[in-house]
């Protein structure tokens, strides 16, 4: 249709509707109703049929109840546009406010309040007051949204006339439901946003939580609609209960909506759930296993995009407790339907549920996603493997999964394998032969990732003594130096032929020189640099050179996590939200600030209109506490990809990453100026009984800035120890009586935490990770022996002994450690309790 | 494509533009599933979308929410429009728009879902259905509306209004299973579970109250229900006790774990050598399930590397989309003379030597009349009605993601 002649037919109606106008001819209102569609499906379609604004008006004298509703749809959509016009219409929609239909009252009112025109607020008032009086609950509920309405449209009308007084009245005492959720739903949203500029507003919103309140909200609970009920349990999840035998009363009114066909009140209820027992260790953690069936079925039987968000939720709570839900391994098996989204979160569920008993399985599982056709998730999927890899001990089966890969001959499996292999010698130095045998097949052309050359080249350094080519392959490597591309390789090659060099020097020093020339020509500085610093220290003697680009490693115990623990705890405290989907805290991304600018289609409300959008969290009395938020995160961020597009735009961050550094090189030990801000905030954090003070902190301080050689006489800050120490029971036994206590810990577990503290398995598992070995452990009370050994001391002396007893109801950890030399006790006491805080968030 | 704004803040039109090329990047299938998860963020709004019958719904947002409230309501939106429409796709709603509008505004209101129950919904506004339609033809306009406000809006039973009249009082039950089952490349079968659900279809006058038994409630292992259904009855006595809604609806779904076998066996063979790779696919019963297993379908998604195939079946049809590269073997109904047997070659690209990526095959079938969990309904009791009621039950399993790995 063309311009002209959609003109023609706007002409057309506009004279068919003004001979309706005043017509009272029989059937005339079948006409109009043929028009008014007309109209209806231009204004869908997108043509501006703001042109017959009048007629329409002029023909809405009707009692047609669907003309009616389209002349206010249509009057709806262009009022705003046309405040002038719009005022024709307050007459006749005033008039159907007082209609003898309840339905024609409600609809009048809805459209009434709907039209949001600033200078026809005062038409509103009277009506929206005697809709909220209304004896029928239908225009009453449509009254109550109509106050929210209202109060976007003109605030101060809004609160002037004591609006959020009458709706808390009909909140609490109104016969209709529907009307006491509509109240509670215009309640929130204005008092959440009054509550930026006026404290007594605060304290109603506060007020809304009120015992009195809830109560009465939950004895009715079952005569809400559902989407009421959503409401009403965000509403009680933020309530804390007095005692708890009230906890368990409200978890037992709302027990059966786990049941719920709706999957919205099944999250909103488990959020309801975990709230309530977060300061319950014992009931938090039945309360998984309550919740477990219901998202299970929920996460496959639902439709596909309930099914995504029911696994975004899963997989937060599965991250937390992952031992809870070992069991169900198999639901996190991909289908070969799910799109890749969705079966990354499998993988990685798959990946954190692992333990002895299914490892087999899972590793199998993934195997087969290995030969998967989509690249990114078979690369996922051995990534998977590695990280399962370095969770566990059964290294027979991961290595033929190895072997089964490289058999594959495809280059990105090849790629992500060798990765995977160089991770688990840098943890696992003791299955440098099995690993090896397996690398040694490898032929060093099929390689063509910058990430996995490197890792091939690092390990052809440090295990040039096992294969027995090494020194050929690297001079392979060396040769083809200028067609190199990546920094990463050429600096990886240059470290590794020096070590090679110090384990193999006759065939290898050749190779030395040349790499040595080709790095010292190369135009990355960093290259340049190191193989400058590599000449000098092998001029000056190769026993220091040795001492320092080959020093004997310590394995490494633990990889960097990719988002910190505190993010994730403020990511479940708004658990069923877009925040768990996003995987974000919604701070991140609820900011305007941070946002690139955008253009809002948005003309004269939004200056009034602004506050509404950000969420409920948005009290001003927050915005501190979340901007130490974020600096805090800020630096943990850098080495996380995972989270870092939420950071830019805090100008501020690079300071605090200061401030923390000189916060970790002067203090290491005693409490640092950050931990009162970490105390501060809305997560639960382990109230801390630090209880030792640093040995010398310049010392540390030179340990940062590399002045310190690597072989330093002093012991590290964090106490290195033994990864495998050995004390045999009758030992333990003797020096336990010997020693006396050295000091004592106190460590309160969090929630979470105790939610996989479901024998003393667990925690032995997470200590070994931590070079702490379990001597003995009992399941009720939970007891535990452990013990440590310094990681350079002699053979039986340097051991640190530890008796641990937790009380499963608070989660209180109580600790008496002894040691051989007990001036060491408070540096291994604070690793003890770093590592015990760390259990539990991996 | 068709809007509803409920805030003051307009939402431009331009984020469905956004979203289009997001969901369906420019050289994909256009009609294919979109390629982005049902929640994202655009540089301006939060979208929550689905996709129902080729039909998008798409939910936008600047403030943090409940995404499964979103997403519900929106599936709720596509059922009731469906209901309403008896189907739905793009000539439907471009031809109610007003309708459409209407149910809008009764759904939600300031961004708050209000009623979505059909039967509500209906009381408010008439569906277009013929006889509403006949009936404004010959009285010559009267309104298709019904002016009265719902009675149920406020009853008791939110659910069901009050004074529904049938001449013929008649109930029915669906029991529909779905098989999920993997089977893994050393032919074992690593999951299977069923996913049923309580279909009903109730034609009942007044207030009936319903116990519905099954024989053996035990194997469920989780179940979700209607609101109408009374937990602590199920609780208690394993039975479902409710007042049904009027017309269709779902009264339960439910989750049985650990099936030890699925009815078919499919046993594919593939070797490799110097670009070909020979094919051998037999399908068999494994286990009878006492009914005939209809519709069997086999679906074989050849990687791209793959680029011709010659495959022939002993019984059915074959076909082999060179596009997609999905070779498709319409089986049917096992015949009982002999076990069907898919043979042949696919050949792969110039320089392969042989399969790098193996295709997962995916079986599909029907079988009428058994749940294959073996849940049986035991009988419908009803309560607090004078009349005679047709009962009918009903059972059908089928399996649409039943994967064989090779």
């Amino acid at each position: 249709m063309n311009a002209d002649n959609r003109k023609g037919e706007l002409a057309e109606l506009k004279g068919q509707l003004r001979q309706l106008a005043g017509s009272r001819a029989p059937g005339v209102e079948d006409l109009k109703r043929e028009l008014y569609k007309k109209v209806i499906s231009y204004l869908t379609v997108g043509i501006d049929v703001s042109s017959l604004f009048s007629e329409m008006v002029m023909c809405s004298a009707t009692s047609d109840l669907v003309l009616k509703k389209m002349c206010y749809l249509y009057v709806g959509n262009y009022a705003r546009g046309y405040p002038e016009l719009a005022l024709l219409t307050i007459n006749f929609l005033q008039k159907d406010c007082q209609d003898d239909d309840p339905m024609i009252r409600g609809l009048a009112l809805r459209s009434l309040c709907s039209l949001r025109v600033k200078n026809l607020v005062e038409y509103l008032v009277g009506p929206l007051q005697r809709g909220l009086k209304d004896s029928n609950g239908y225009v009453r509920s449509v009254a109550a949204i109509g106050v929210l309405k209202l109060y976007h449209i003109a605030p101060s009308s809004c609160t002037d006339n004591d609006f959020p007084v009458t709706l808390k009245a009909l909140l609490l005492h109104d016969s209709d439901p529907q009307v006491v959720a509509n109240c509670l739903c215009s309640l929130l949203e204005i008092l959440s946003i009054e509550g930026n500029v006026s404290e007594a507003a605060l304290r109603e919103k506060e007020s809304l939580l009120h015992r009195n309140v809830i109560l009465s909200l939950l004895n009715r609970f079952k005569e809400f609609s559902e989407w009421a009920q959503c409401l009403v349990l965000e509403v009680v999840s933020k309530y804390v209960p007095e005692d708890a035998q009230e906890t368990h009363d409200m978890m037992d009114v709302l027990d059966d909506r786990l049941q719920h066909a709706n999957s919205a009140v099944v999250l909103a209820t488990i959020k309801v759930f975990l709230h309530l027992t977060m300061s319950m260790a014992d009931v938090h953690q039945k309360v998984y296993e309550r919740i477990k069936a219901p998202l299970l079925t929920l996460v496959s039987s639902g439709s596909a995009e309930q099914s995504y968000a029911v696994l975004s939720h899963l997989h937060l709570l599965v991250m937390r407790a992952p031992m809870l839900f070992a069991s169900d391994y198999k639901h996190f098996y991909c289908r070969y339907s799910d799109p890749s989204y969705v079966k990354k979160l499998k993988l990685e569920m798959l990946t954190a549920v692992a333990n002895e008993s299914n490892t087999y399985e899972i590793v199998t599982e993934l195997s087969e996603y290995a030969a998967n056709v989509d690249v990114a998730i078979a690369r996922e999927s051995i990534r998977a493997v590695g990280k399962i890899a370095l969770q566990q001990y059964d290294v027979n089966a991961i290595v033929d999964r190895l072997l089964q890969f490289l058999e594959m001959e495809k280059d990105y499996v090849t790629a992500e394998t060798l990765v995977l292999v160089k991770d688990l010698l840098r943890k696992y130095p003791q299955w440098s032969h099995d690993c090896i045998a397996v690398v040694g097949n490898v032929s060093s052309k099929s390689v063509t990732e910058p990430k996995a050359k490197a890792a091939l080249v690092w390990m052809l350094g440090e295990y040039a003594y096992d294969m027995s080519d090494a020194p050929y392959v690297l001079e392979g490597f060396v040769q083809s130096w200028a067609e190199e591309d990546f920094a990463e390789v050429r600096l990886e090659l240059l470290t590794a032929v020096a070590k090679c060099f110090f384990k193999r020097p006759p065939e290898t020093v050749q190779i030395l020189g040349a790499a040595l020339s080709f790095g010292f020509a190369d135009a990355n500085q960093d290259v340049h640099d190191r193989a400058l610093l590599y000449y000098r220290l092998l001029q000056h003697s190769v026993e220091v050179a040795e001492r320092v680009i080959n020093p004997p490693k310590q394995a490494v115990s633990v990889f960097a996590g990719d988002q910190s623990s505190e993010i994730k705890d403020r990511i479940f405290d708004e658990f069923n939200s877009l925040a768990v989907v996003y995987r974000q805290p919604s701070y991140m991304f609820l900011d305007k600030d941070q946002r690139s600018p955008f253009a809002f289609s948005e003309d004269t409300g939004s200056s009034i209109i602004g506050p509404q959008s950000p969420g409920r969290e948005d009290l001003p009395s927050d915005i501190d506490a979340r901007d130490n938020d974020l600096l805090l995160s800020a630096h943990e961020k850098e080495d996380s990809r995972a989270v870092s597009n939420g950071s830019h735009g805090y100008s501020s961050s690079k300071f605090h990453t200061l401030q923390e550094f000189t916060d970790s090189a002067f203090a290491p030990r005693s409490p640092s100026p950050t931990q009162p801000i970490r105390n501060a905030r809305a997560t639960p954090l382990p109230p801390a009984a630090v209880s030792s003070t640093a040995a010398s902190p310049l010392l540390a301080v030179d340990d940062l800035l590399g002045l310190g050689p690597s072989a330093s006489a002093e012991p590290f800050p964090p106490l290195k120890l033994n990864p495998k120490p050995v004390l045999d029971p009758a030992s333990f036994k003797r020096k336990w009586g010997q020693l006396t206590v050295a000091l004592t810990l106190e460590y309160t577990f969090p929630a979470q935490a105790m939610v996989g503290l479901t024998g003393p398995q667990p925690l032995v598992r997470h200590m070994q990770t931590n070079s702490v070995q379990c001597m003995a452990s009992g399941n009720a009370p939970l007891k535990f022996f452990f013990f440590a050994q310094l990681a350079d001391a002699p053979a039986n002396t340097g051991f640190f002994l530890v008796e641990l007893v937790v009380t499963t109801s608070s989660g209180l950890a109580s600790a008496k450690i002894k040691a051989d030399d007990s001036s060491l006790a408070p540096a291994f006491a604070d690793s003890l309790q770093s590592a015990l805080s760390k259990f539990g968030s991996l | 494509m068709l809007e509803k704004q409920w805030m003051g803040q307009q939402v431009d039109r331009s984020i469905c533009t956004w979203f289009w090329t997001q969901a369906h990047p420019p050289g994909h299938d256009e009609f294919g599933p979109p390629r982005v998860p049902a929640v994202i963020a655009s540089p301006t709004y939060y979208l929550i979308s689905i996709v129902r019958e080729g039909v998008t719904f798409l939910a936008c947002t600047l403030s943090e929410m409940q995404p499964l409230l979103g997403i519900e309501f929106l599936c709720r939106v596509a059922d009731v429009l469906a209901e309403y429409f008896g189907g739905l796709n793009e000539d439907l709603i471009k031809d109610n728009y007003v309708l459409v509008y209407q149910l809008l505004d009764e759904m939600m209101d300031s961004g708050f879902p209000l009623t979505t129950e059909p039967s509500i919904l209906k009381e408010m506004i008439a569906p277009p259905n013929f006889v509403s339609r006949v009936l404004s033809v010959v009285t010559g306009g009267s309104s298709s509306m019904s002016s009265t406000l719902p009675t149920a809006a406020s009853s008791n039973v939110p659910w069901r209004a009050l004074g529904i009249k049938h001449t013929n009082n008649e109930i029915y039950f669906d029991l529909v299973e779905e098989v999920d089952a993997i089977v893994n490349k050393d032919g074992f079968l690593v999951k299977c579970q069923v996913y049923g659900e309580v279909q009903g279809n109730s034609r009942l006058s007044g207030m009936p109250d319903l116990t519905l038994n099954f024989t053996n409630p035990s194997i469920i292992s989780d179940v979700r229900f209607h609101p109408c259904v009374r937990y602590q009855d199920w609780e208690a006595r394993q039975h479902l006790k409710f007042i049904p809604p009027d017309g269709q609806f779902k009264l339960m779904s439910y989750r049985v774990k650990g099936l030890e076998n699925t009815p078919l066996y499919v046993k594919p063979q593939l070797s490799c050598s110097e670009g070909v790779v020979r094919v051998n696919i037999l399908v068999g019963i494994r286990i009878d399930p006492g009914r005939t297993i209809e519709n069997i379908v086999v679906d074989v998604p050849w990687p791209p590397t793959v680029t011709t195939a010659e495959l022939t079946a002993n019984h059915g049809t074959v076909l082999f989309n060179s596009s997609t590269k999905v070779c498709t073997w319409t089986i049917g109904r096992i015949p009982k003379d002999k076990s069907p047997c898919l043979t042949g070659s696919v050949n792969l690209e110039a320089g392969l030597d042989r399969l790098h990526e193996f295709p997962t095959i995916l079986v599909g079938f029907k079988i009428m009349g058994v749940a294959l969990s073996g849940l049986k309904v035991d009988k419908l009791e009803y309560d607090n009605i004078a009349y005679r009621v047709y009962k009918g039950f009903r059972a059908v399993t089928k399996a649409t993601c039943y994967e064989i790995r090779t």
